[in-house]
């Protein structure tokens, strides 16, 4: 895929820029709303019939009140708060204690054509009244019960309003982080796969996107695919080398057939030789079998194997090749299973541990086997002086060997790992531990059926 | 003096071959590519063919195929990569009687190219013929039929086939028909005899199953009812 760029249009930046900057919109302008939401007052109600009655006899007589100036009680405790006259210098006269805040809404009211009633702060305005042209308004204080529950029903109001932004908002911002949050999530997903050796990371439409979200999907397809590349190449380059190393091989175990000499080879050089050719071929077959099974070009097989049958088999063949192992290989135990599995990797696997056993130590070998559930336990298990803790895991590297110095003599340094990644083959694997007897024992461990 | 023919493009090989097979007392005829070895395998009258699977021109396997189809029962060892698993298996499908892996311990080929040789019709064991189960067999002209129809057998199949039917309706395990028709016992997983005798049967006019398997032990010869 083409490397393409992000435009700055359709970067991510940018459109982060434009949500951010909406976002300190939305949150000033709700915050702004909500402000005016809790200070606008209740609407005027229609006048209540018992104030009407109390005020409409005093306030209908012209004559009585006409001179009825703002602060003067009417009755009870009404007081005039506004009044809007209909001639004389200052028209407009309202009560000093009443804040100005209200100056609109007692203008409205004025202007209303029929009384209304409307509570203020701690107050009730009632009115307009005519009197001779001239509007008044009045006012009460408010009751207690009446300030109750007009606070009360004020923080409700003011409480719903403020969970409902909360929520809202909480809301949005879990939609906006999903939006941000999940295409990194995938990303991490497919980075994972890709550092496990995955090719074709799963990435789904990420590597579409225009921003740089997309931009670092597309490298990272890129990239998973160079490293599966260079990775292959690599272990190519082994298993080429190989094969091109076994035509001269060929050529020289032939020609060392031809030079052996005439007494059937007592001459040292001559023994080394051979001994050096054999062992170049094992370590070519061994590199061969080991890139065919990292690069699974081996076919598996899966049939019924009798592990304990294999396991007979494997010490008569080991044995008829070389008598004097047949004292120290035992086969323990009677309940071998059944696997359903590919009997020359499971051999391979065992003739790789027992080797292993005979070249380096001494004493007797024990074959056993432990059924767990759907798995079970090949155990190898020698009786030498076992592995520092510390070098188990090291076992299993290619070319590693024990201490040259003690077994100039000993393997390829390669049948772990061969033995590993064929485990490995069936869904096993293989693991090794210093008895606690002593001796190491190795452990393969397979289940019963491998698809 | 057994005459060989070696189809190889590693010429420095066919030299060295071309001595230790002259020491053991066998004539080696080298060719090194695939086309001029199909030739030389059609006009001469060789015993054995060693066939290298590797090769320019046409490769091993189809050279094998032309041969075969030509109606050639000549005995061809093939020389296949080490682990090359499909090409062995193939080469075994498409009538090779034996397969060596590259490379070789020369003791080893030449064992396998004498137990190829060894059964050449004229030094048969038993030269008396042989009838059961439709099939008629001769060793002196290495002649079979099955239900009177002749059929053209490899070598190797030939003595499968022989040695069944000398024990007939008996087990004969899998190491002592190996024994018998590629002169080794066979090595762990080795599927060859398995493939000689799926061939015998694809050969068969009618009844296959008259060659009974008996699992993971052997093959028996039963009469067809």
């Amino acid at each position: 895929m083409k490397l393409r760029r992000t435009r700055w249009y359709n970067s991510l930046s940018l459109r982060l820029l434009v949500l951010f900057w909406a976002l300190l919109l939305v949150t000033a302008s709700s915050g702004f709303l909500l402000a005016i939401w809790n200070t606008e007052q209740v609407r005027p109600q229609p006048l209540a019939a018992e104030i009407n009655q109390i005020l409409k006899p005093l306030l209908s007589d012209n004559s009585t009140f006409g001179s009825l100036q703002t602060g003067r009680l009417v009755t009870g405790d009404y007081r005039v708060v506004a009044k809007l006259a209909s001639r004389g210098k200052q028209r407009l006269n309202i009560a000093p204690d009443l804040s100005e805040r209200y100056t609109p809404l007692v203008l409205r009211m004025l202007d209303a054509n029929s009384p209304q009633q409307m509570p203020i702060s701690d107050r009730l305005l009632v009115g307009p009244y005519v009197l001779g042209g001239d509007r008044l308004l009045l006012a009460r204080p408010l009751r207690t019960e009446e300030l109750i529950d007009r606070r009360e029903a004020e923080s409700k109001q003011r409480e719903a309003r403020t969970t409902t932004l909360i929520i809202g908002s909480g809301f949005l911002a879990l939609l906006l982080g999903w939006w941000l949050i999940r295409p990194i999530k995938r990303l991490i997903r497919a980075t994972r796969e890709v550092a496990q050796g995955s090719a074709e990371p799963k990435l789904g439409r990420l590597p579409k996107r225009s921003d740089e979200v997309g931009e670092l999907a597309r490298a990272l397809v890129t990239t998973a695919v160079d490293l599966a590349t260079s990775r292959d190449a690599q272990r190519r380059l082994l298993s080429d080398v190989s094969h091109e190393l076994r035509s001269p091989l060929a050529r020289m175990q032939v020609a060392m057939d031809l030079l052996e000499p005439e007494d059937g080879g007592s001459n040292v050089h001559w023994q080394q030789l051979t001994r050096d050719v054999h062992r170049l071929g094992t370590i070519i077959d061994r590199i061969l079998s080991l890139s065919r099974l990292e690069n699974g070009l081996v076919n598996m097989q899966s049939e019924a194997v009798d592990s304990g049958e294999l396991v007979a088999k494997l010490i008569s063949d080991l044995c008829y090749a070389d008598p004097s192992c047949s004292d120290r290989l035992k086969q323990v135990g009677e309940q071998w299973p059944t696997l359903q599995s590919d009997p020359e990797l499971v051999r391979l696997i065992l003739e790789n541990l027992v080797r292993n056993a005979l070249h380096y130590t001494d004493g007797l070998i024990t074959l056993s086997c432990d059924i767990d559930g759907e798995r079970c336990q090949l155990l190898v298990r020698d009786r030498g002086p076992g592995v520092p803790d510390d070098k188990i895991e090291q076992l299993f590297e290619p070319f590693y060997r024990g201490d040259p110095a003690r077994h100039h003599q000993a393997g390829v340094g390669l049948g772990l790992a061969l033995s590993q990644r064929a485990a490995g083959v069936m869904k096993g694997s293989v693991s090794a531990r210093n008895h606690p007897q002593g001796g190491l024992e190795v452990i393969v461990d397979l289940p019963l059926k491998c698809a | 003096m057994s005459k060989i023919l070696l189809i190889d493009d590693d010429v420095e090989l066919a030299g060295m071959l071309k001595e230790i097979l002259t020491r053991e007392g066998m004539t080696l005829t080298a060719v090194e590519d695939g086309e001029a070895g199909l030739d030389e395998a059609l006009r001469g009258d060789y015993e054995l063919i060693l066939l290298d699977v590797m090769l320019p021109g046409i490769d091993g396997l189809q050279l094998l195929q032309r041969l075969r189809q030509q109606h050639r029962s000549t005995a061809v060892l093939m020389l296949t990569a080490r682990g090359d698993d499909e090409d062995r298996v193939t080469g075994l499908e498409l009538g090779a009687d034996d397969y060596l892996a590259k490379p070789f311990y020369p003791k080893e080929l030449v064992a396998r190219v004498k137990a190829l040789l060894r059964r050449s019709p004229n030094t048969s064991v038993t030269p008396e013929k042989l009838a059961y189960s439709g099939f008629d067999l001769d060793p002196t002209t290495a002649e079979v039929s099955c239900d009177q129809q002749s059929l053209i057998l490899t070598p190797t199949e030939f003595d499968i086939l022989r040695c069944l039917m000398q024990q007939p309706d008996q087990l004969v395990s899998k190491d002592q028909l190996s024994v018998a028709a590629l002169g080794r016992k066979l090595a762990p997983f080795d599927r060859s005899l398995d493939v000689h005798i799926s061939n015998i049967r694809k050969k068969l006019p009618s009844n296959p199953e008259r060659i009974q398997t008996v699992r993971g032990r052997g093959y028996r010869l039963v009469e067809m009812p």
